[in-house]
Parts: structure tokens; sequence; C-alpha cells
């Protein structure tokens, strides 16, 4: 099992700019620990992330996608966090019904005080993503 | 209790009739329905504005050359038509009109729908094989017998939205003993019921209360059916593999997304410059990989499709009729469509007011989402 | 190396076939690879559910056993998948590319429309035999590849798509390197280099063109001889069973306006198509008007137009590769009446499509004197 030890999964994480994106710089300045398995991307909104961001991410050998924003009703943008939710929840249903690792992709509501909360699902995140291994969809020639 | 017109002629002589009537007496200026093209038996759908061009339509012709909501669409999609037009068309193409209504691709105002309960169609291919005629004998007396014709295409076979919504005017096929003496036509809108209130056709047709046929017992066997192909593919849906097996032998024409009446963008995303690799984007892709299929983004095509349409999906089939390599395109789309519109309780077309899911949200909603 | 492209033909490198030829060929290109010659292959391989081919571009050189120089359907026009590596720029690596001759022929049009960046890529092309239709195939995929190697083996073309039964192009070298098969011993074939591109490769690799080709040269007239002859007839009997306007018109009254033959076409490369655009989107009045004028139109009313229309926009570089008929769901046959038409218009021309990078599209050029008998035609 060692050789699960040094995986270091890729996880794609797109960050609201008004929340989330503060709470991971405010989990930064805190010097709170959290893996290196975090590649963000920062947008201005969680609902500016196209369903196909995360599927092109996920086609592409990501091992997981963190979609992040406001809580419901704190979004900069009044509601823009509620059409995410019910954009990624369809994702999330496409991929269960077509047998696809949905387990792979996460929603989360982080506030820019939680720098504490981005640090921990970050680590859960990772920890999980771990134990699904490495997505096959990286080394794949037909896609 | 609805109110019904009925015409004394069978159903086909009947629509036409009540068709030449209403442009003759300038109730509609235009009549938009499928009509055969030639002696060899082609249909397509036309716009006909003088009445001697209808004894060649055959409104309820059991083939969807093109889903007539897209039609529609590309029809009034820089306006409505100043002048009032009959339209006779499937269930599913209506629905498709009124998802793409919703999308702001077309308007419905001045269009009179005339629809039917529908006992599905046949594959195109039918058409080139030559083999519709033989089919089409039996078509009918199946239907009559409230029976599912063989040789339909898969998503005919498993469509249980056979019962038009929001049209004017519905006639009833599926089921009905009486198709070759007598067209019921009945009234299902306040457009409708003016229509009917008018004195021409007052004078010309009698009109009666009636109780629209029960269709249960065909929606039970549409159900079977749909269960029946809906397990068959669920084997197959396991994953990247999976996938990879059932989309493999794509060409990539595109042709799909082509007809889908709900993909309506004028440059599709993956036609676009942004779904091309640059040469630095393949030669990472090959550093990874080792190789890499050219074109690129096969899967990345069909489930992004599916990530953009599914919640409107109306599962009309058109996809797979027009794919050259015969992927089952329409039941993967339907399957993958109604799980999404049931988390909504949503049926793409059912009405215009609802808002499609995806543009609207509730507070309190799908909190498990987050965890 | 002071011989023109030319006499280059006359003469070329004799490979003994090693177990089969495909596996010769793949051996070639993994050892071209291994000298470092290409970083890269393009070249056609089996789908994981083994129901089609497609192109892959690899430099996993273990994947070379299970690549397909010649697959058995044409599932993508190679030209297509060319443009689709090069089209933003062609990047470092030096690939080879493996494909049929009107694949290489369309590659060549693609470049002369700046769709394609060659500097990096060799084309190599093989002689072909013609492929099946696409849609037959994969209706049962393993039965038919062994048929279509079967009518290989006996040089029988009556599987193959009308369109190839009558390319009388199957041999042409257009690309840089070209492998010959007709009429050497079965243990054996020829490798031949049209441009100074494939004779520094060959160079390279250590092999000397210095055998006698004649055998195959000898071949390939007589086979574009014969299938000149089926070809002329073939048009002649098309044309005269649409020389009227209702017969025409009959002929595409199948057509549902899915446009599939236009996107599997390799010429046809604009990004959005003159008739997907706005400028085929009327008002919803002006259908209507022009459905007054009439009668009666069809709705859309634009599949003459379009397929006309597509006529004059890219037969001067079809090539007749028959993509378009295969895309078609409603089997019309485009690519019978493209190639026929495409034979006429470039023969105003002398021009061959894809013949030669140098020479230019006709339509991009002109010389003064000519054509004058089109000029105040009056009768």
């Amino acid at each position: 099992m060692k050789k699960d030890d040094d995986f270091m999964p890729k996880i794609l994480t797109f960050l609201c700019n008004w929340c989330s994106y503060a709470g991971a710089d405010l989990a930064g300045t805190s010097r709170l620990k959290y893996p290196t398995s975090i590649i963000p991307i920062r947008v201005m909104c969680s609902s500016r992330v196209d369903p196909l961001f995360i599927l092109k991410g996920y086609l592409n050998g990501a091992d997981g996608v963190l979609l992040t924003g406001c809580h419901p009703g704190d979004c900069h943008y009044q509601s823009g966090n509620y059409h995410t939710r019910r954009r990624f929840a369809v994702l999330k249903k496409i991929f269960e019904n077509l047998g696809l690792e949905h387990e792979r992709l996460r929603l989360s509501w982080i506030s820019a005080s939680e720098g504490q909360k981005y640090a921990k699902i970050t680590t859960e995140f990772t920890q999980k993503i771990k134990e699904l291994g490495k997505n096959s969809t990286g080394t794949e020639i037909f896609l | 209790m609805t109110k019904v017109l009925t015409i004394n002629q069978s159903v086909e002589m009947g629509i036409r009739e009540f068709l030449k009537f209403l442009l003759d007496k300038s109730k509609v200026k235009g009549v938009f329905t499928l009509k055969k093209l030639n002696k060899g038996g082609d249909v397509a759908y036309s716009l006909i504005t003088r009445s001697d061009e209808l004894k060649d339509t055959v409104p309820f012709f059991p083939l969807m050359p093109i889903n007539a909501g897209k039609l529609l669409s590309r029809f009034t999609m820089n306006g409505a038509t100043s002048e009032p037009v009959a339209v006779v068309l499937k269930p599913c193409e209506l629905r498709a009109f009124i998802e793409l209504v919703k999308l702001e691709q077309g308007f419905l105002e001045n269009i009179m729908f005339i629809s039917a309960t529908c006992g599905g169609v046949y594959p195109l291919n039918m058409v080139h094989d030559g083999t519709i005629d033989k089919n089409l004998s039996q078509y009918w007396t199946a239907i009559k017998k409230e029976e599912i014709p063989p040789n339909l295409r898969p998503a005919c076979k498993a469509c249980t939205e056979f019962i038009p919504y929001n049209t004017d005017m519905t006639i009833n096929l599926v089921g009905n003993k009486t198709l070759d003496s007598q067209c019921e036509i009945f009234i299902e809108s306040k457009k409708g019921e003016e229509l009917a209130k008018d004195k021409d056709i007052k004078k010309k047709y009698s009109e009666k209360e009636s109780k629209k046929k029960n269709l249960d017992n065909f929606r039970g066997k549409r159900e079977a059916e749909k269960k029946k192909i809906f397990d068959e593919i669920t084997p197959k849906l396991t994953g990247m593999d999976g996938l990879i097996n059932i989309f493999g032998k794509c060409i990539g024409c595109h042709g799909c997304s082509k007809v889908c009446p709900i993909c309506y963008c004028k440059l599709c995303e993956f036609e676009s410059s942004d779904s091309e690799y640059g040469p630095s984007h393949y030669e990472s892709e090959l550093r990874r990989r080792g190789a890499v299929r050219v074109p690129p983004n096969t899967l990345y095509y069909h489930l992004g499709r599916l990530s953009h349409i599914a919640i409107s999906c109306v599962g009309c089939g058109s996809c797979e009729d027009v794919c050259p390599v015969d992927i089952p395109l329409s039941i993967i789309f339907k399957k993958i469509g109604e799980s999404v519109q049931h988390m909504f309780e949503y049926i793409p077309g059912k009405s215009i007011t609802e808002k499609i899911p995806l543009t609207t949200f509730k507070e309190k909603e799908l909190t498990e989402i987050e965890k | 190396m002071n011989n023109s492209s030319d006499s280059s033909e006359d003469k070329g490198v004799v490979i003994q076939v090693k177990n089969t030829q495909k596996e010769t060929v793949n051996d070639f290109l993994k050892k071209a690879m291994e000298q470092g010659v290409f970083d890269a292959v393009l070249i056609s391989m089996k789908v994981p559910a083994g129901d089609s081919f497609a192109y892959v571009l690899l430099t996993d050189k273990e994947l070379l056993k299970d690549t397909f120089p010649l697959p058995p359907i044409m599932s993508v026009q190679g030209a297509k998948a060319i443009s689709s590596i090069t089209r933003r720029g062609k990047g470092n690596k030096k690939i080879a590319a493996i494909m049929r001759p009107c694949e290489i022929r369309a590659t060549v049009e693609l470049t002369k429309l700046g769709q394609i960046d060659l500097d990096n890529i060799v084309l190599i092309s093989m002689d072909c035999f013609g492929v099946m239709p696409t849609p037959s195939f994969i209706k049962d995929p393993e039965k038919s590849l062994k048929k279509f190697e079967d009518a290989i083996r006996i040089e029988d073309d009556t599987v193959m798509r009308p369109v190839c039964r009558i390319c009388d192009k199957s041999s042409m070298v257009a690309g840089d390197l070209h492998i010959g098969t007709r009429g050497v011993q079965k243990d054996a074939f020829f490798i031949v280099s049209n441009t100074k591109k494939g004779k520094d490769i060959l160079d390279k690799l250590g092999l000397i063109s210095n055998k006698n080709i004649d055998t195959w040269l000898a071949k390939v007239k007589e086979n574009a001889k014969e299938k000149q002859k089926k070809r002329k007839q073939a048009h002649k009997d098309l044309q005269s069973s649409i020389k009227n306007l209702d017969k025409f018109l009959d002929t595409f009254s199948h057509c549902i306006n899915c446009h599939n033959c236009m996107r599997a076409c390799p010429i046809c490369c604009c990004r959005v198509c003159y008739f997907d655009s706005d400028k085929m989107k009327h008002p919803s009045d002006d259908y209507l008007r022009i459905a007054k004028s009439k009668g009666s139109i069809r709705f859309l009313p634009d599949t003459t137009i379009f397929h006309i229309g597509r006529m004059v926009h890219m037969s001067l570089s079809c090539v007749s590769c028959g993509s378009c008929e295969d895309a078609c769901p409603m089997s019309i046959p485009v690519a019978q009446l493209f190639s026929m038409t495409a034979d006429e218009t470039q023969g105003l021309f002398d021009y061959i499509a894809g013949k030669s990078l140098e020479e230019p599209l006709p339509l991009t050029t002109f010389i003064k004197e000519e054509l004058s008998e089109v000029e105040d035609v009056h009768d």
C-alpha cells in the first residue's frame, strides 16, 4: 500500500472570487496546512463554471474536481450560486447514470472567513480521492 | 368532456378537408404539414398556401424527416408571422418547439397547433431501403388496436409522452377504431374554441361533447417497452470503458447536434476554436497518453452535449435517425434526460410558463449536494 | 541528389515482407521512429470496441503493433485529422502520416487553403484498393473485416463503395513517400519517394532507391486505365439519370438538411458554413410570401441551393473520397454526384485536386487569355 501513499492527486478547484478565493487566501495567511493536490482556478462566480469545464477537467485526467462558492444567500451576484447548485446536481446525476465516478466531483460552500473550512474540505477531499486512486481518463487514448 | 368537431370521412381525408376549409375561408393563411414530394414517396414538411396543394399532404405519416419543432424555430426565430398559420405536428415536435420558445428561439403567436395522439414513427432509413410501404399497412392496424407497431424507432417504442400538450386541436389516433370512417377533432384551447365558434365552421361541421379516450392501457405497454429498452442499455453504461465502447465508432460528423431541436447554438462549442487543440496541447497529450485520437474530443462532445441539453431533451429520436454509425443516442439521451428532468419534476415542453429548471432555482433545495 | 523529382519515381526501394504487409509497414515506421526520423505517427487504429477505426497520433512505439495502415473504412477523412493537428500551427514534432492517396490529396488541397501546415509532416500514401461503406461495415464489423481482407487478396472491388470502384487515382503519389503494393511479389513492396523530403528520409534510413519499379508502374497504369473507363461510364450513366430538373431534384428529395455531408467533407473547412449562417435564416413572413408565390414550399426550402452551392464552393478541390456519402443518413449518392461534377469543373482548368502543392487553386488565379467561350453565350 506504499504506492497509494505516494499518490498525490490533482484536484482541479474552482474558487469564486468573492468568498471561496478569499477563504483559501485566509487559510494560507493563517498558515493552515492543506494538501498540495489543489490546482486553483479563480472565477468571478461559481456560476461562471460551465459544466463543460468540470467535464473537461475530468476527461483530461483531473483526479478530482472541486467547485466552491459563497454560501446560499451570500452570492455577490444575488443568485449565482443557486444556479451553480442546480447545474452541478444535473452534472452529477449524469455522471451517476453513465456509471462514471461521480465521487470525484464535489461542490462546497466556503465563505471568506472560512479558512478553516477550506483547509478541512481540501484535506478531506484529497483523502477521499486518494482512496479512489488515479483517474483512468488521464491515460485513455480513445476519449 | 371536450368539444369535438366531427367530419364524416377517414381521418386522413378529414384532416385534409379541414385544412382546406381553413385555407379557403382564410381562417389561416398557411398550413405547415408533411407532404408527399414525388411519386417516390419522399415526405417532407411543407408550408402550403394554396388549398389544391393540400391533396398530397399526409399529416400523420409515421415518419419524422426533421423535428418540426426545429423547423418552426427556423420559421419564427426572427419574429412571429403576421398572419395565422396552422401547423400539424407530433407531440414531441410540439414539445421541442415549446422548449425552443422558452429558449427564445421562436414565437408561438399566430400559430394554430393541430396534433394527435402519436403511435410512433419509423426510422428514416426505411425511406431509402424501401421497406416503409411494407410496414405502413400494419402500422394503422396496430394503432387501431392500441398496439405498438413493430419496427418503430426505439425512441418511439419507449415514448410515454404520446398525448400532445399545448395543442389547439387534437385528433385521437391511438386506439381509434373509426379511423377509416370518421375524423374527430377535439378542441383543446381558447384559440381552438374561438375558431370553433366561427359561423363558417358552425355551419359546416357538427359539434358535440365527447370524452377523450383513456389510453392508460397503451401507456402501460409503452412503459413496459421503455423498461425493456432501458434495461438493455443500462449494463453498457458502465463508466469510461462502457462509454468508449459505445461512442468509439463516432465519426465526428456532429449530425446528432445539427438535427437536435434543443441544440440551437449558432456555433457549437465543440466546433469552435475553443475545442481545437493547438500544437502544444497535442504535445502535452502525447507526453501523458503516448497517443491521442485525432480529431480529439469524441467523448467530450457527447457528454458535453448531454450536460447541455439533457434537461430539455424531448426524446424525439432525431439524433439516432441521422447517426451514420448507429450509436444508440436516442435511448442514452432519453434515459439520462429523464433522470435529470425527474429531479425537478420537469417534463420538457409540457408547459410554456414553467421555467426550464436550469434557468431558475429554489432557495431551499438540493442541500444534500453539498457534502 | 541532383535528380529531379520526376526521375526519382523511376526507381524505388524494395522492402521484404515479413509475416504480413501490415506488420512490415508498422516495422518500417517503428524503425524510423527509433532512428529519430519521425517523432510521431498519425495512423489508423481499431477502436477499443473493435467495431470501427480511428486516426491516432502516437509517440508510443509499442502501439504501432496495433495499427491498421489501410483500414477497411474511412471513418474520418485523413486530411481532417492532419488539419486538426496543424490548423493552429505546426508544433515541434516531426509527424509521419500514413494515409490513402485521396486523403493525401485532400491534405494537399487543405494546405493550399491554409488549413494545414505541412512543414513538420511527412505524407506517406499507400496503394489503395478502396474502402467499404461505413454504414454497412458497422452492421457486422467482424464479418465485414474478413470480407474486406478477402476482397483485397483477390482484388475484387465489388464490396467497396461506389466511388472507390471508379477511382482512377488509387495509386496517385501526391505526398512525400508512397508504398506501392500493386504489381509486386507477395513477399515485397516498393517505397518510392516523390519529394526531396521523402528522399531525405529514405537516405536517413539508409534505404537506397535503386530498384526497378516498372512492374508497379505498369500495374498502376493498367489499373488507372481500367478505372478511368469505368469512371467515364458511371458518370455518363449518372448524368443521364439526372438529366432534367425534376430528376435532379428527385435525387436530393430524401435530403433532410442535416448537412452531415458538408461536415464529413475534408474540403468544406469553413467554421460556420454559409448555409448554416444567418444569411439563410429569413423572417417568417418572407417564408410565407415565397410559399404564396408558389402555392407550397418545402420547409426548409434550402435543399437544392445547399447542394449546388456546396458544389460551387468545393468541387474544384473535391478528391472524390466518398466521405460525404458515408455520412449521409439517407443514402443519397452525394459522392458520386460530386465526383462527376468535380471531374467536369476541374477539367476546365486541367486541374487535378491534390496532385501538386505548387499548382495554385484554379479560383485563386487566372490567365488573361482563357475561357472566352463562356462570354456572351446567348443560345
